[in-house]
């Protein structure tokens, strides 16, 4: 019994992926070896949809520039995550606290992520609130153009959007550190930056890494965002099939999709060579 | 935020600094919503205000315009606190196979993860083909239920990693000699323990449902949840009741919250009333 | 309008009271004696058990929210005694709803230029235009590619007469020439030009090449939707005299690459501000000044125009780009259900719908049902280019102008009788994406 114990827990969660994931990822997989006319999609085996893709500069130039935007975006969000996690497990010691400050950060999540990226736009245009509060308080006198349709705009987007993916897993491995550690630490005699990258970094790695995995992911399948805040100049490489399905075009978009499948799921089990969080479990 | 010892160290304020600028952050954007929901009947999506008014609420709650918003809104809350619910469970149980060796377990988990990294919009459209390949409809409480749970889970599962991170057994050793059950000692020892990490887990089960836009598209069949909706209304004439839905959504949310940790408080009150009579 | 409405409201008491059947009756007088011959023919010929059951029928209509709008529903419900029911989806979902899930879908609010794409996948069912009452009065434009006077219609981009027809009722090719079955009821079209701030330009715009005029450069916006977006640009460059096309809706491979190539160039120029994708983007750009000049809907020029910021759809001497939309019949329709779809596409023809959306300022394919569907000075503003006398509504009753305004771009004839290329899906479209996917990340 005790032995069976994992494979029941484990059921639920394999049926649930194996029919509403792995059959249909299975059919597109399919789908990205077929050929296609006018009239339909056709079984067959070739490979033209993977050979113009991976032959083209411009899968190149979208790949650069998604890992751009995912590095750069997880390097800011790790920083704020780590920092915001640090604050309400070391300086709010009150569950009920932990729990509100907590709240009050995931409830702009609840108002639908397409009625907040309209409101983009007044904020932070030309014209926008922001522009006029820094003209106004003299700090410039023509309007900051980079501030919307950029990557800035891009990313600053991002990070609103991803920090709370980055603070959840950190803020709950960080929890289990025993606060007596760091006043051993401090106790003797190590400086703050020690007890920082030599104790608390270490032990929290786990956090670290899911919310990395959940971060890159969330970048690397956005073509919402990109959209919207680009101002439609720049692509990520989801951005681009979106184009693609849009009129029907199934077996390159296949083909993409499960190329960018491959390479995330590479880029996840780098991290995971790094961090174990599996073998961290057992504790 | 009561620490025990006194005067608070400067780290305390420049973390508290932080983390107001990171809320501001977070609702800045949202303030322009917040304000414009007020505009007067003929106000639109963008400053200036023409004039104030309760109007777009009152629009918000009567006949819509374009579409369907109120039976929208209402799938999109049963969808999510459905998914929210079935991922708290499955993810629970999940995380506590995963604390142990089994065979498939690495397959198992590669598949959590592809789950998380697949784009939603291709999910979407192979759960379409093959629910059009069986012959059966797609609906939102059956294809849309699957494809939110495959954004769901994942998450459920690898926060459930950072939960049951460097958990101490001790406790469930300790509940376990002093003659508890195995379903005691989870539900009266470790899941207390966890509760935070479960709040988080039920939360991001529920707001990834809510707001999931890519993996709904086609699998939601003939009615629409409300990302949906919402997009397709921007194709055309929007009005400020979309920024109503916000306002309504935040003071809703601060409502809820206000409620559960003032219950959360009673509870811990009486615990350690009942505590002190023991 | 108003008074419009309230009439409405005054039948839905009275059809509460009565119940369907005696409403569908003065339906079908009125209908008629409006000399819909074969329409009401096909009404009154129903078996009676039919139009019992009728009642209890239910039609999904799918389709884009500014042709699928909630209250034209409403009102065919009540009008015809069955429900309708709309669900509102954004463009590329709906193409790929038709094709991967076509149970879901019962009418299939298409484009034109999709239809191209979806007919061919056996998903929809020819339309018999034998029952379509008004299939003779609806414009040549559709019927036999002409304008009214006769003239030919350019066959740029995919005009809608090109896929009007089909051979056989359950087939995938279209036919060369009028026969007894359509692919779509024609709906809704218009013409489309581009949108100006004439405050910020202050001077006329006489044609596409001002949409690459360097004058302008970083307050310039495209659609973010390739298909549309580099016709725009065509049509732009043809302006100029830098390029020639045989037919810029259906390009060569030679001709994308040359397109995209100037579009990259004006790109790193930084002549682009945006690529919109939404509705309200394209307002916003508008109303914020972000942007003088940009391709746009008529209803966005609407949109900027009602918050008091200038915005004019002006008329380009070179043409407009024109588009239309119509309703499908889904094949798995039989029976009693398609009977019901029948009746509701005679609907669709019998005016209401026509002058709804014509105050959104977009056209119907039946012009003398909308006229008589709407009030003298209303059809006077919207088809006739003529001075407003009182303010003009929208579909809400909202003003939208006031008394005096014109119509940009003029009467009917002068804005739909000058098109010079059509809303399309190229043939080449999957290198055309390719390319455009280029030129979005150069």
């Amino acid at each position: 019994m005790q032995r069976l114990a994992p494979y029941l827990q484990v059921a639920p969660l394999t049926l649930i992926l194996g029919v509403f994931l792995v059959v249909p990822v299975t059919m597109i997989v399919l789908v990205s070896f077929w050929s296609y006319d006018e009239f339909d999609i056709y079984p067959d085996l070739i490979l033209d949809n993977y050979q113009w893709i991976l032959t083209s500069p411009v899968t190149w130039s979208l790949y650069l520039k998604t890992l751009y935007y995912a590095l750069v975006t997880w390097a800011i969000t790790l920083l704020i995550g780590f920092t915001i996690s640090w604050y309400l497990v070391f300086h709010v010691k009150n569950l009920i606290w932990q729990i509100g400050l907590f709240l009050l950060c995931t409830v702009p999540f609840w108002t639908s992520n397409v009625i907040r990226m309209i409101s983009w736009i007044p904020f932070l245009g030309r014209e926008g609130i922001f522009n006029q509060a820094l003209m106004g308080a003299g700090l410039t006198g023509e309007p900051l153009e980079f501030l919307l349709f950029s990557d800035f705009a891009v990313i600053l987007a991002y990070v609103h959007l991803f920090t709370l993916f980055m603070i959840v897993p950190i803020f709950n491995s960080m929890a289990r550190i025993d606060p007596t550690l760091i006043e051993a630490a401090v106790d003797g005699g190590a400086r703050p930056w020690q007890v920082v990258f030599e104790v608390v970094l270490p032990l929290c790695k786990t956090g670290i890494a899911l919310g990395s995995i959940f971060v890159i992911a969330l970048v690397m399948g956005d073509f919402v965002v990109v959209r919207t805040m680009s101002g439609g100049q720049s692509a990520t490489v989801a951005s681009a099939m979106m184009n693609e399905i849009a009129l029907l075009q199934y077996p390159t978009a296949a083909a993409g999709a499960t190329i960018l499948l491959v390479v995330v799921t590479l880029m996840v089990a780098a991290i995971l060579r790094v961090v174990d969080v599996r073998r961290e479990l057992a504790g | 935020m009561r620490t025990a010892s006194g005067r608070r160290p400067l780290s305390f304020w420049l973390l508290t600094a932080f983390f107001v600028l990171f809320v501001l952050f977070l609702y800045g954007p949202m303030t322009a919503i917040y304000i414009l929901s007020f505009q007067g009947p003929t106000g639109g999506l963008t400053f200036p205000m023409r004039g104030v008014s309760l109007h777009w609420f009152d629009a918000l709650f009567g006949q819509q315009r374009t579409g369907d918003f109120a039976g929208s809104l209402e799938r999109a809350i049963l969808l999510a606190l459905v998914s929210m619910a079935v991922t708290l469970v499955v993810s629970v149980a999940a995380g506590l196979a995963f604390r142990q060796r089994f065979k498939g377990a690495s397959a198992i988990f590669y598949i959590a993860i592809a789950s998380l990294v697949m784009p939603g919009l291709f999910v979407g459209l192979g759960i379409s083909l093959v629910f059009q390949v069986m012959g059966v409809t797609p609906r939102w409480w059956l294809s849309g239920l699957g494809a939110h749970l495959t954004w769901t889970l994942p998450f459920g599962l690898l926060i459930m990693f950072a939960v049951f991170n460097r958990f101490n057994r001790a406790y469930e050793e300790a509940a376990i000699d002093l003659g508890a059950t195995r379903w005691k000692t989870l539900t009266a020892v470790v899941l207390p323990i966890l509760a935070p990490g479960l709040i988080a887990v039920g939360l991001f089960g529920f707001t990834l449902s809510y707001d999931e836009l890519a993996r709904s598209k086609l699998t939601v069949g003939a009615k629409n949840t409300l990302p949906l909706e919402i997009e397709a209304m921007t194709t055309s004439v929007t009005t400020p009741s979309l920024f109503a839905l916000g306002t309504v959504t935040t003071a809703v949310s601060f409502l809820i919250i206000g409620l559960a940790l003032g219950a959360i408080v009673m509870i811990q009150k009486r615990r350690t009333r009942r505590a002190g009579e023991a | 309008m108003a008074s419009n409405r309230d009439s409405n409201g005054g039948k839905t008491g009275a059809a509460q009271g009565s119940g369907g059947l005696t409403r569908r009756r003065l339906l079908q007088t009125s209908a008629a004696t409006a000399g819909a011959a074969v329409g009401s023919g096909l009404v009154t010929g129903f078996p009676t058990v039919w139009s019992q059951k009728l009642k209890d029928v239910t039609l999904l209509h799918v389709g884009s929210s500014y042709s699928a709008i909630i209250d034209i529903a409403r009102q065919a419900s009540q009008d015809l005694g069955f429900k309708i029911e709309m669900q509102s989806v954004n463009g590329d979902a709906l193409v790929n709803r038709v094709v991967t899930q076509p149970s879901t879908v019962d009418i299939a609010d298409l484009e034109y230029w999709a239809v191209r794409k979806v007919w061919p996948r056996g998903v929809l069912q020819g339309i018999e235009t034998a029952k379509i009452g008004r299939w003779d009065k609806i414009s040549p434009l559709f019927t036999q590619g002409k304008y009214p006077d006769g003239r030919e219609v350019t066959l740029e981009g995919t005009a809608p007469y090109e896929v009007q027809y089909t051979e056989e009722k359950e087939g995938n090719r279209f036919a060369a020439g009028p026969t007894d079955h359509a692919t779509l009821l024609p709906q809704i079209y218009n013409a489309d030009t581009l949108g100006i701030r004439p405050d910020l330009i202050g001077r006329p715009i006489e044609s596409w090449s001002e949409l690459l005029n360097p004058d302008f450069a970083g307050k310039v916006a495209l659609v973010d939707i390739p298909s549309i977006g580099i016709m725009d640009v065509a049509m732009a460059l043809e302006a100029k005299g830098e390029m020639t096309y045989a037919d810029k809706g259906n390009m060569t491979k030679e001709e994308i690459d040359k397109t995209i190539a100037a579009l990259i160039d004006l790109k790193r120029q930084g002549h682009f501000r945006a690529f919109w994708n939404s509705f309200d983007q394209s307002v916003n750009l508008m109303a914020s000044g972000e942007v003088m000049i940009q391709s746009m809907w008529s209803p966005a020029v609407t949109a900027v125009r009602t918050r008091g910021i200038d915005c004019q759809y002006v008329a380009l001497k070179e043409g407009y780009r024109a588009w239309a939309a119509g309703l499908g019949l889904m094949r798995h329709l039989d029976g009693l259900k398609l009977e019901a779809a029948y009746e509701y596409m005679n609907w669709y023809l019998s005016g209401w719908q026509g002058a709804f959306i014509a105050r959104q300022g977009y056209y119907t394919p039946v012009l003398e049902t909308t006229k008589a569907a709407m009030a003298p000075d209303e059809w006077g503003y919207w088809y006739m280019g003529e001075k407003a006398e009182e303010p003009v509504k929208d579909p809400y009753g909202n003003v939208m102008e006031k008394a005096g305004a014109v119509r940009d771009g003029g009467s009917y004839e002068q804005r739909m009788g000058n098109i010079a290329c059509w809303n399309t899906v190229m043939d080449e479209n999957v290198y055309m994406v390719r390319k455009w996917n280029e030129f979005i990340s150069a």
